[in-house]
């Protein structure tokens, strides 16, 4: 029985997808058999993200009952398993999403890890996929308006009887104004699962001419670390607190040196 | 003084400061939000209306007999929904869902657990949106399975 879960934000641009998609790659990493599915039907692009865009049967098929789910299923990077969402516009609103269910519940054996990355808002697409699984995983960003919509997508979550159990907090910078970990816990009253800080190599990597997650390309960069303690805590493992710390000057110059030597 | 000139050889000056009255409503959203069931049935009804976000529902048995009612005078509707999802099931047998536009919202008629919904709100509901309200209803139902069955026998 896989442990299904789907990511989710309430507001765009909180970095759900690439949360989804370096989860999956550390989780497969940590010896997980990991589906990870793109439930955003009407913005997808986790196959973007994979650098997988090329892929010709897609969720679009499955649920119009076009494709048999097996024929969506992609090798994706580190061992993991994707199916994509389509690219196009031509299908998604003859699409019904609540389909998604009995696709996932299809192949709840074959994994320990099926991960749902959903759209932003609360809409159909959101819903159907809390209803595919079990538990759901916030994406958040240190700032008011990203916790009030992860505030509301939890507490549609929970509405639908889905577990919301615990939140990321994404882009984190250090910066004062930021609402801080403890805080956001106390806003959402949920344990955070990780802290990850704000690193251009994240960007970076939809820059390259074979994009990969920053998991892949740089596995050391501090966001790609926090990724790793994030997957080791969702299957219970022990991981040391992340402290994000802002390098000085002459720290930077220190280590500028260091790398030449 | 010292300070700045830390902040200065990080190559910026942080600006920001916390959103303190930001803070204090986010943190007072949630507990207006907190739907917590007590021992009485009628109030554990409410709770769910709001919780779900509908103005009223009843629950029917396929001939009409309602089981249970957010509203006091819901006899009639009860059959007149249960009669119409049933002439529409005639109709169209894989139809799963009925709902009605009214001016002033939605009527939405759909069986589940051999028990016949007719939910009134503001706004259409999903289909998940429905099962989820009426798997709730049939946990409480259940629960006050024996209350419910006294009630009705006093009733008749």
């Amino acid at each position: 029985m896989a442990r299904i879960i789907t990511i989710a934000s309430g507001k765009g641009g909180t970095g759900k997808t690439t949360v989804t998609a370096n989860l999956g790659i550390c989780l497969s990493r940590l010896g997980k058999k990991v589906l990870l599915i793109d439930a955003d039907v009407a913005m997808a692009n986790l196959s973007l993200i994979l650098g997988m865009q090329s892929s010709p049967i897609t969720l679009h098929d499955v649920l119009l009952g076009e494709a048999q789910v097996h024929d969506a299923i992609y090798d994706g990077p580190e061992k993991l398993h994707f199916i994509p969402s389509g690219l196009s516009l031509d299908n998604y609103k003859r699409v019904d999403s609540e389909r998604l269910s009995s696709i996932v519940n299809e192949l709840n054996d074959n994994y320990d890890f099926i991960l749902l990355d959903a759209a932003a808002g609360i809409e159909k697409n959101v819903l159907s996929a809390f209803s595919a699984s079990q538990e759901t995983l916030l994406v958040t960003m240190p700032t008011s308006p990203a916790i009030a919509d992860a505030l509301k997508t939890k507490l549609v979550a929970q509405r639908i009887g889905n577990k919301v159990i615990g939140v990321v907090i994404n882009f984190v910078m250090g910066e004062k104004g930021e609402i801080n970990k403890n805080e956001t816990a106390s806003i959402l009253e949920l344990p955070i699962y990780g802290v990850v800080p704000y690193d251009p190599e994240v960007r970076k990597s939809f820059m390259q001419q074979k994009v990969a997650p920053v998991s892949i390309r740089k596995p050391d960069s501090p966001a790609a670390l926090e990724f790793k303690k994030l997957a080791s805590r969702l299957i219970g493992l022990k991981v040391q607190d992340v402290q994000v710390k802002k390098q000085g000057l002459f720290s930077r110059i220190l280590s500028k040196f260091k790398k030449k030597g | 003084m010292f300070n700045l000139l830390k902040r200065l050889s990080r190559g910026k000056v942080d600006e920001t400061s916390r959103p303190s009255s930001q803070v204090e409503f986010l943190k007072d959203f949630l507990s207006k939000h907190n739907y917590i069931f007590s021992n009485d049935f009628e109030e554990n009804l409410e709770i769910l209306k709001k919780k779900h976000l509908v103005d009223s529902f009843i629950v029917t048995n396929f001939d009409g007999s309602v089981v249970v009612t957010s509203e006091d005078s819901s006899q009639n509707d009860g059959i007149m929904g249960t009669a119409m999802l049933s002439y529409i099931k005639s109709e169209i047998p894989t139809s799963e869902a009925v709902l009605i536009k009214k001016e002033d919202g939605w009527i939405m008629l759909f069986t589940l657990l051999q028990k016949v919904f007719i939910v009134n709100a503001g706004s259409e509901l999903s289909n998940i949106e429905l099962k989820a309200l009426a798997l709730e209803l049939g946990i409480l139902l259940e629960e006050n399975k024996n209350n419910l069955f006294e009630k009705n026998m006093v009733k008749g």
